[in-house]
Order: structure tokens, then C-alpha cells, then sequence
């Protein structure tokens, strides 16, 4: 036990997860999937095949039929599609959610959203409403309320789904550099393989009718990861093209 | 800014124009046309109004009226809030209440007046809960609806933050609906002062629904269009303070 080939500390363990509404067919059928402390899982899948809605199992937000998700007392912090922001409050005030709810003191608040403000390249909006904010800021602001929380893990459902592809690959971007630097555990689901494999340390291929895992693979690219770079990559397009055809082969 | 200012201005300077156009009509058609015994006369209800003012009466009916009002309006809003919230909260019971509930509003509230009466008298709270059965389901509907109309994204990622019940209350909850409850006062003050008049009119001692009717019973038309006028002067100026205080409220929260 000195330490040679320490187990990494497990922070998320589902065993045979079953989930479904009513007496209607199961939406998640016999999932099972462990989460190491700090990595990055991503979750690829067609619609329907209930990553999503593992998620929200996940999170607490959905009921399982049987099964067990294991978390210890850990902070979620989720991220929806959508911004999911305060329509009344200001950039400021919507951050400070994640700070009340993490129980900063008031007095650090403004310290605080400063530096995560110029985190998320948002320094000068502390007083904007969303309505006054492009699709790509709101979804930074999400992404600061949700820094701001301090999460153990993080459970991310297309958070950059609804964003234009540029955007899309900027954030991809930040993310990374704010996960090298705190190294929390996430899970991150997304329809966009490229996506999945430019951030991952691990894809989990699910199909539908009913959900359930049918690959799993793990993406050894060396971190700090460079997006663009990696795009061009062959080892990046094989793995790609990999995922395609599970995902075709089920279909 | 400054094009607006001049816009806002240009609109108050037509606005009274328009008044002033009206008061003139209608003096110049009660001195030349018709007889000012059935539709009086700007001038006479002005001289009635500062001889009203004189004697102190003004000050004596307006402050019954709008106390009336005032109480019955505060207290829709505090119990029809509270009762909105919870229907809300418990969709299930609310459905099962939903139709009594609907007939009560549907009833027509003046039916309610003699009822109020026996109970409580010719005195104060009568008047209060005429006005209040006026006011109330205004809230809890518009309530229900504020509550229904929300997102539930935040809600859910708040719990998921292990936000307590309170916080999401405070948080999102009441700013949610504050728009909803504004809504329901700028239609609640009117309706607040019907409740009040029609208290008045069918039994007390004192207030404008009183003047008006001592006035029509004793044919003196100038007397009823006096009240009249207070009424609608003290409408439009309760009306404005909502909107003054539901700009200040909501440009202001954070």
C-alpha cells in the first residue's frame, strides 16, 4: 500500500441503473458507469437514448425504477442547454447565485465575481440583464454561477449545444482550461462526437429504444489539450470515425 | 434621452388638451343646450367643490372612502397572494376547490353587500370586506397564472444546488410574480373603490358612495357628478402611484 498504483478515488458509481415513467418501457435500461475523481466523461448519443436523462438521475431530478447511484455528499453543479439564468437579475446577481449557495459570505462576493467574470472574458458585464447578452454570453454567465458554486462534480447536458459552432468550439475551449486548472470530475453530454472526443478523458457511447451504454472508450491525448490542433490530428478523425460506426452499428 | 423627454412632455401637454377640450364641451353644452339640472356643469361642481373643501367635508368623505378601500385593498392583496402561492404549490387541491371557487368569482359581488352588512354593521369593516371580496380572486388568479407562466429550469438547477425552499421563494419565486402582483393592483384599485361605493351606497354615515347618494335623493345633480369627479381624480391618482411604485420596483431589483 505505499502508495504505488493508488486506485484513483471513485466520485460517481451507477450500478444497473433503471429508469422510467409510469408502466410505459424503460428510457434507461441496465446502465452502469463509474466516474474517477477528476476525470472527463462525456456522454455521446441520439436523441432518445436518455443521456440526458441520466443526468437528471444523476442530479437527483428524476426518480430511478432500480438500481444505485452512488455520490457520497458531494455539491452538483449542473448545467442545462438552456441558460437557465434569472430573465430579472443582472450578470452580477446571477453569479451570486452559485456564491449564496455555497455559502460565501456577502462580504467576498464582489471580489469574487470580479475573478470569475474575467474568467469567462465577461469583465465590464456585471451589470447587464440576459435579455442584453448573446446566446454564447449567457452561457458563459451559466458557466460562472456554476464556478462560482465550487461543484465536486460537474453534470453538463449540452451545454453548448444551442450555440453557433464557432462559440461553441471557444467555450469547448474555456472549459478546458478552467477544468486543467481545478481538475473537478465531469460528465458532460452531447450529441457533437468531435466535441466529445476533443474534451474527454472517456466517451460512453449510448444508443436508444431502450437507453443503454454500448461502447466505451477512452481518449488518450495529451493534456493541455489544444482544440485546434487536435481537430487536425489523424489519431483525432480515427477515433471519431470509431464512434461513428457504434453509433451506426446500432442503428 | 432628451428626444424622449420631449416626447413624454408633448404627450402630457395633448393629454391635458384633450381634458381641457372635453370640461369646455361640456360647460358650454350645459350653459347653451341642455339643462344643467340633468347633467350639471364643470363650473357649478367646481364652486361645489370648493365649498365641499371649505367646510371640510371633502377631506371628511374622501378619507372614509379611501380608508375603506385603502384596508380592503391591502388585505385582498396580502390574502390573495398567499392564497394564489399555495394553489399554486398544491395544484391538486386547488383543482378540486377550482370550481366553488370560479362560482364565487363569477358571483356578482354586490350580491354580498346585505350579507356584509348583517355582519359587521353599517360601520367600517363592512366597506372593507366588500372591497376585499372585490379584490382578492383578482391576485389569486393572476398569481396562479405569474406561477404558471414560470420556468422551472432555475427552480430545478437551484435544488439541485440544494437551495432551500425559502431561498428558491425569495429568489425566484417573488420576483417572478412581482410584475403579476403590479398587475393585479393597478386592477385592484378601481375595483377596490367599487367595493367601498357600493358598501356606502346600500348603508353608513358617511364617504362619497354617501354624498352621491344623499346628493340623487335630494335631485341635486351637481352634488352626484362632484362625487363623481372625486372618484375618478382619486382613480387616476391611485393608478399613477402603482405605476410609479411598479417602475421604481422593478427597473430597480437586481
Amino acid at each position: 500500500m505505499d502508495g504505488a498504483m493508488m486506485p484513483a478515488k471513485t466520485t460517481l458509481a451507477i450500478e444497473h441503473l433503471e429508469v422510467g415513467f409510469g408502466s410505459a418501457a424503460s428510457v434507461i435500461n441496465d446502465v452502469s458507469l463509474t466516474v474517477q475523481e477528476g476525470e472527463f466523461v462525456a456522454i455521446v448519443g441520439p436523441s432518445g437514448c436518455g443521456k440526458s436523462t441520466l443526468l437528471k438521475v444523476i442530479a437527483g431530478l428524476v426518480p430511478s425504477r432500480s438500481g444505485a447511484v452512488q455520490m457520497g455528499r458531494l455539491k452538483i453543479g449542473y448545467m442545462f442547454q438552456r441558460d437557465t439564468l434569472l430573465p430579472w437579475a443582472t450578470t452580477a446577481s446571477n453569479i451570486a447565485v452559485g456564491l449564496e449557495l455555497a455559502g460565501v459570505p456577502k462580504s467576498a462576493h464582489a471580489a469574487r465575481i470580479a475573478e470569475l467574470l474575467s474568467l469567462v472574458r465577461l469583465d465590464g458585464y456585471e451589470s447587464h440583464r440576459p435579455e442584453a447578452l448573446s446566446g454564447g454570453m449567457r452561457q458563459r454567465v451559466s458557466l460562472a454561477r456554476l464556478l462560482a458554486y465550487e461543484p465536486d462534480i460537474y453534470l453538463m447536458d449540452e451545454p453548448f449545444g444551442a450555440l453557433d459552432y464557432q462559440t461553441k468550439i471557444l467555450m469547448g475551449r474555456e472549459l478546458l482550461r478552467i477544468w486543467d486548472a481545478r481538475r473537478r470530475s465531469i460528465v458532460f453530454v452531447t450529441h457533437d462526437i468531435e466535441e466529445a472526443v476533443t474534451l474527454a478523458d472517456r466517451v460512453i457511447v449510448m444508443a436508444a429504444h431502450p437507453g443503454r451504454i454500448v461502447a466505451t472508450h477512452e481518449i488518450g491525448f495529451e493534456r493541455p489539450r489544444d482544440p485546434r490542433r487536435l481537430r487536425s490530428d489523424p489519431r483525432f478523425a480515427a477515433m471519431v470515425e470509431t464512434i461513428w460506426s457504434d453509433l451506426s452499428l446500432v442503428d | 434621452m432628451i428626444s424622449l423627454i420631449r416626447l413624454r412632455n408633448s404627450m402630457i401637454l395633448q393629454q391635458t388638451g384633450f381634458l381641457l377640450v372635453m370640461i369646455g364641451a361640456w360647460e358650454a353644452l350645459g350653459a347653451y343646450v341642455l339643462d344643467p339640472f340633468w347633467s350639471s356643469r364643470p363650473s357649478l361642481i367646481a364652486q361645489r367643490l370648493w365649498f365641499l373643501t371649505k367646510r371640510g367635508d371633502l377631506a371628511w368623505h374622501v378619507s372614509a372612502t379611501l380608508t375603506e378601500a385603502g384596508l380592503g385593498l391591502s388585505l385582498g392583496a396580502v390574502v390573495g397572494v398567499a392564497l394564489g402561492l399555495l394553489m399554486a404549490r398544491y395544484a391538486k387541491a386547488a383543482k378540486i376547490a377550482e370550481p366553488l371557487f370560479m362560482g364565487l368569482y363569477s358571483l356578482p359581488r354586490v350580491a354580498l353587500a346585505p350579507l356584509f352588512i348583517l355582519w359587521f354593521g353599517i360601520g367600517l369593516p363592512a366597506k372593507v370586506m366588500m372591497s376585499f371580496s372585490m379584490v382578492v380572486f383578482i391576485f389569486v388568479l393572476n398569481i396562479v397564472e405569474g406561477v404558471r407562466a414560470l420556468d422551472r429550469d432555475p427552480i430545478d438547477l437551484m435544488r439541485t444546488m440544494n437551495a432551500s425552499p425559502l431561498y428558491i421563494v425569495r429568489r425566484v419565486l417573488l420576483p417572478a410574480v412581482l410584475p403579476w402582483i403590479f398587475a393585479s393592483f393597478r386592477i385592484g384599485v378601481g375595483l377596490s373603490l367599487i367595493g367601498a361605493l357600493v358598501g356606502e351606497l346600500i348603508g353608513s354615515s358617511r364617504g362619497l358612495g354617501w354624498y352621491i347618494e344623499r346628493a340623487a335623493g335630494q335631485l341635486d345633480t351637481t352634488g352626484v357628478f362632484t362625487g363623481i369627479v372625486i372618484l375618478v381624480v382619486l382613480a387616476m391618482l391611485a393608478n399613477q402611484v402603482i405605476v410609479l411604485a411598479s417602475g421604481w420596483l422593478t427597473g430597480g431589483r437586481a
